[in-house]
């Protein structure tokens, strides 16, 4: 465990950088550092493969000078001196730079009050009860019923320190804490292996339950055995938490990031106060959500928490803004700057997150506002379709082509699964599917970015394997 | 570093594992990216670190890491991860002996012809705004261009209590561009990677500025084009998009550890698995590949290892314990992407032999059909469930191609899919790669193009 007195050098010597900066001709300077402790076991075919302890800290440079001439510079290394060298060296790099003619850094505001973002307890817990907890999840799974192997998990906990001072007067400091845990498990039963099937817990307080997803996994573990296939047709297609959360958000974050409405090809650019999907839908993003995954008091440019309404009965209220979107486009800010974007991107995990890079707008808790009736309710009144708790594959970026291949789904008819399907894929445009959601459910789970009900969506491709 | 690391593994603490497995690391990375023309992101990254990896008890791994480079902070790292490995090794009820490692020292660097230390921050701004340029001139439909230079440094040290002692040090140069083309509302994606483990003689053969307006042509051009169909269909695979099914496909189900999870090929060496058109190998020495290592982060040399010869399967990817569950030898495919993680088994420059048919013949044989074209990722299950996209298509038919197609993803289980192989492409390409398993990885890809039977999730009729 690294002490406050750690934190206070790392935090004094960035200020100090800064301070220096705001003397040497710059427009604006930003300094984000960090100091995380991670404690993480990881599961592996019915057993705990290891168990790993990561102290990372480290700070990154935003500096501008004449002409929005930027830079970037970050390092890991502690020490004062190797700190106002990297300062040095964003300064040095916006020099050369072309100008970024939008840049902008958020003002002084006051930190939103948001209660659970830290918990003593968690930043407490030893490595002994993440091991029993892991234990526990994979006893549970496999418990459940003799055919379920507990492939791959973890236990995952983190605390740290997060803080952000700029030449604007933004000068916050912030102590959070951070667990997840998931478990995937797959069925063996002679020579039959079912697709794997998962269970997750996001949550920022020591209250994980591992006998919970254990049992939940083996739950779907073995509803998973002697899938059939399915004829292809056209009709209605029931998302549950988990297949939402994938390609639907990411299509979702794509057409409301400010970035890609500045940039002209957001598919929802002209579209402000338009319908653009279903009078079921209304979206929220809500940074300020108690014991919410990805709540903050101020976000990681420093400005404060916002809950925005994006979407409300179909109709386009707002986009994800940080300050440079805000200013471009002449809107709010809606503190959506993040350096902890999700998503598998290339460029972004070469780079890495954090103090590593700069900020992009990315939601916080992106919230669909849950229905009145229960998942069940809506299975239940389906006459014919298709039940998809989880779908694989990337969405294609920018055309809001989903073409996802289904790994838990189940033929429902007269109201009742009947089958699990083998194989078989959905595909359609998510920006016409987001105009034929019927029903929203009452239930929702948490995942890192998003809070996700079930979904029913009509005249959905069904494509048999 | 060595010095540091050596002090560390000459402390008492040592004794109480079996192994111990000191890694040290800096990491210098310089990146720009250029959005619209625009210089978005211009950054120098400095990484250092060290990570200790520890069994004990013959049955039970530790890992810590920190990103301090003191003595006492190393002695904390190493004691970290001992007291982590004996935490669950009450729960352990196999003991398992890893093959013994032979003491060897090495020092080993990656050819670079042109350095990327000549390179000014001018001059790499030059290169994504070339790209950009290039993407530019396409025309007006082209709605966003993103382009993106990375090189990395590293600079490793592996040393363990086995007498290992390694020093490597490789470069690595990337160029990322993806261009969208708009019109009356339909938005067409492209995006091509191109990246190495060398210098600057990435650019040789293709310039930024062609390879934006490739790009951008292509996004455009996807534009007067219609929606693939969607069903079953015989499909040539392009090397660009082979490369993925080939990492995903069969790539994933032939690493050890998710072999070992049951299912997929777990059980089917010395079977035959897959169409005997097909070898497959694993090779960390192929010149350039963004995979190319001499070591693993194990200490283990990275030699070619077959998969699979004329479909059938003979050995799986290995880290030093997987490799001892299954009574054979280490294959050099444990690699961690950075000091501050614990090596995992990935694969390093996964290849498919060239076959014997011309691009021309590939097309002659199908009835109807589409030819798959471009990346944009995909995943992989351990029952070898599969899925990735694919930028275009075209669609054969009587042996010629009639139509350009927009692109969708495919899906399907490769122990069904690779039976299907009819065909193999005689010219084979390097390709960059990457991969999210748990932790980041590049890896590079060695492949030709292959014809087989798939699933197509696309809109179209």
């Amino acid at each position: 465990m690294r002490s406050k007195k750690d934190w206070a050098l790392l935090s004094n010597a960035a200020r100090k950088a800064i301070k220096i900066l705001e003397k040497r001709n710059t427009t604006h300077a930003e300094a984000f550092y960090t100091n995380t402790q991670t404690t993480e076991v990881t599961i592996r075919n019915s057993e705990i493969l290891a168990q790993n302890k990561v102290d990372d800290s480290g700070v990154g440079f935003r500096v501008t000078i004449a002409d929005n001439k930027t830079g970037f510079a970050c390092t890991n290394t502690p020490t004062e001196k190797a700190i106002s060298k990297a300062a040095e060296k964003a300064l040095a790099i916006a020099r050369v730079g072309s100008g970024s003619p939008n840049f902008a850094l958020p003002k002084a505001s006051r930190p939103r009050a948001v209660k659970g973002l830290f918990d003593p307890r968690l930043a407490d817990m030893a490595v002994d009860e993440a091991i029993d907890i892991a234990e526990r999840t994979i006893r549970a799974a496999e418990e459940f019923d003799k055919r379920v192997i507990a492939k791959d998990g973890r236990v995952l906990l983190q605390s740290g320190w997060r803080g952000i001072t700029n030449t604007l007067d933004v000068d916050l400091e912030t102590q959070e804490t951070k667990a997840l845990m998931y478990l995937g498990g797959a069925g063996k039963q002679n020579s039959e292996v079912t697709s794997s099937c998962y269970e997750f817990i996001f949550t920022r307080k020591a209250d994980l339950d591992p006998e919970n997803v254990g049992e939940s996994v083996g739950k779907k573990v073995v509803t998973m055995f002697k899938p059939q296939p399915l004829k292809g047709f056209q009709g209605a297609v029931i998302f549950a938490p988990e297949a939402v959360s994938y390609q639907l958000v990411d299509v979702l974050i794509d057409a409301l990031k400010g970035e890609t409405v500045m940039a002209g090809r957001s598919a929802w650019t002209e579209k402000l106060g338009q319908i653009v999907a279903s009078e079921n839908l209304t979206i929220i993003d809500n940074a300020t959500l108690e014991n919410g995954f990805s709540s903050r008091s101020f976000d990681d440019e420093g400005y404060s928490s916002q809950t925005t309404v994006l979407i409300e009965k179909g109709r386009l209220e707002s986009f994800l803004h940080n300050a440079t979107s805000a200013d471009t486009l002449e809107t709010e800010n809606t503190g959506n700057a993040s350096r902890y974007a999700g998503g598998f991107n290339m460029v972004r995990s070469i780079i890495g997150s954090g103090y590593r890079t700069k900020p992009e707008i990315y939601p916080s808790n992106l919230i669909i506002k849950p229905g009145n009736k229960k998942k069940e309710e809506l299975i239940s009144e389906m006459e014919k379709g298709v039940l998809v708790e989880s779908m694989a594959g990337f969405p294609q970026p920018g055309s809001g082509l989903i073409s996802a291949q289904l790994s838990n789904a189940f033929f429902i008819h007269n109201g009742e699964i009947q089958f699990p399907i083998q194989g078989g894929m959905v595909s359609g445009i998510a920006y016409d599917w987001l105009q034929q959601i019927s029903q929203v459910s009452e239930d929702t789970k948490q995942f890192q970015n998003s809070v996700m009900p079930t979904i029913r969506i009509e005249d959905v491709n069904f494509v048999g394997a | 570093m060595f010095e540091l690391l050596e002090r560390c593994l000459e402390t008492r603490a040592t004794t109480k594992a079996d192994l111990v497995q000191l890694r040290g690391q800096t990491r210098a990375m310089k990146t720009c990216t250029v959005k619209n023309g625009v210089v978005e992101e211009c950054s120098d990254i400095s990484l250092t670190g060290l990570g200790v990896r520890t069994y004990v008890d013959n049955k039970s791994w530790g890992f810590s890491s920190t990103n301090m480079l003191s003595f006492e902070s190393a002695k904390q790292v190493l004691e970290n991860s001992i007291k982590l490995a004996k935490a669950s090794a009450h729960l352990k009820t196999q003991k398992l002996r890893l093959e013994s490692s032979r003491e060897h020292v090495a020092d080993v660097s990656t050819p670079v012809k042109k350095p990327i230390e000549d390179l000014s921050t001018e001059d790499i701004v030059k290169i994504p705004l070339e790209a950009y340029r290039g993407a530019k001139e396409v025309g007006q439909q082209v709605a966003d261009i993103e382009a993106t230079y990375i090189s990395m440094e590293d600079e490793k040290y592996f040393l363990s209590s086995e007498g290992i002692r390694i020093r490597q040090n490789a470069t690595r140069v990337l160029l990322f561009i993806t261009a969208i083309a708009k019109s009356s509302g339909l938005l067409c994606p492209a995006s091509e990677n191109i990246g190495h483990t060398g210098g600057l003689e990435l650019f040789d053969k293709a310039s930024p500025y062609s390879l934006g307006k490739q790009v951008a042509d292509d996004a455009k051009k996807l534009l007067s084009t219609k929606a693939p169909p969607s069903g079953k269909f015989r499909v040539i695979i392009h090397p660009t998009l082979c490369a993925t099914l080939l990492h995903e496909a069969i790539g994933h189900p032939l690493e050890a550890d998710l072999a070992m999870a049951g299912g997929g090929f777990g059980d089917c060496i010395g079977k035959v698995v897959s169409s005997n058109l097909i070898t497959i190998y694993d090779d960390g020495h192929v010149e350039g590949g963004l995979g190319y290592f001499p070591y693993d982060d194990e200490g283990v040399e990275c030699k070619r290892t077959t998969l699979i010869e004329n479909g059938l399967l003979k050995s799986f990817m290995h880290d030093r314990a997987s490799a001892a569950l299954s009574n054979v030898s280490a294959t050099g495919n444990a690699h961690a992407w950075d000091y501050s993680v614990e090596p995992l088994i990935r694969q390093t420059n996964i290849g498919i032999a060239g076959g014997d048919y011309s691009s021309e013949e590939l097309v002659e044989d199908v009835k109807e059909g589409l030819f798959l074209e471009g990346t944009f990722g995909g995943q992989a299950d351990v029952n070898a469930d599969f899925t990735f996209g694919f930028q275009k298509a075209k669609r054969i038919q009587g042996g010629k191609i009639v139509e350009e197609l927009r692109g969708a993803n495919v899906a399907g289980n490769a122990i069904e899919v690779f039976k299907t192989i009819d065909a193999v492409g005689k010219e084979v390409v390097l390709r960059p790669g990457a991969c999210g398993k748990f932790q980041f990885a590049v890896q590079g890809r060695v492949v030709p193009a292959i014809r087989c039977e798939i699933l197509v999730g696309g809109i179209g009729d």
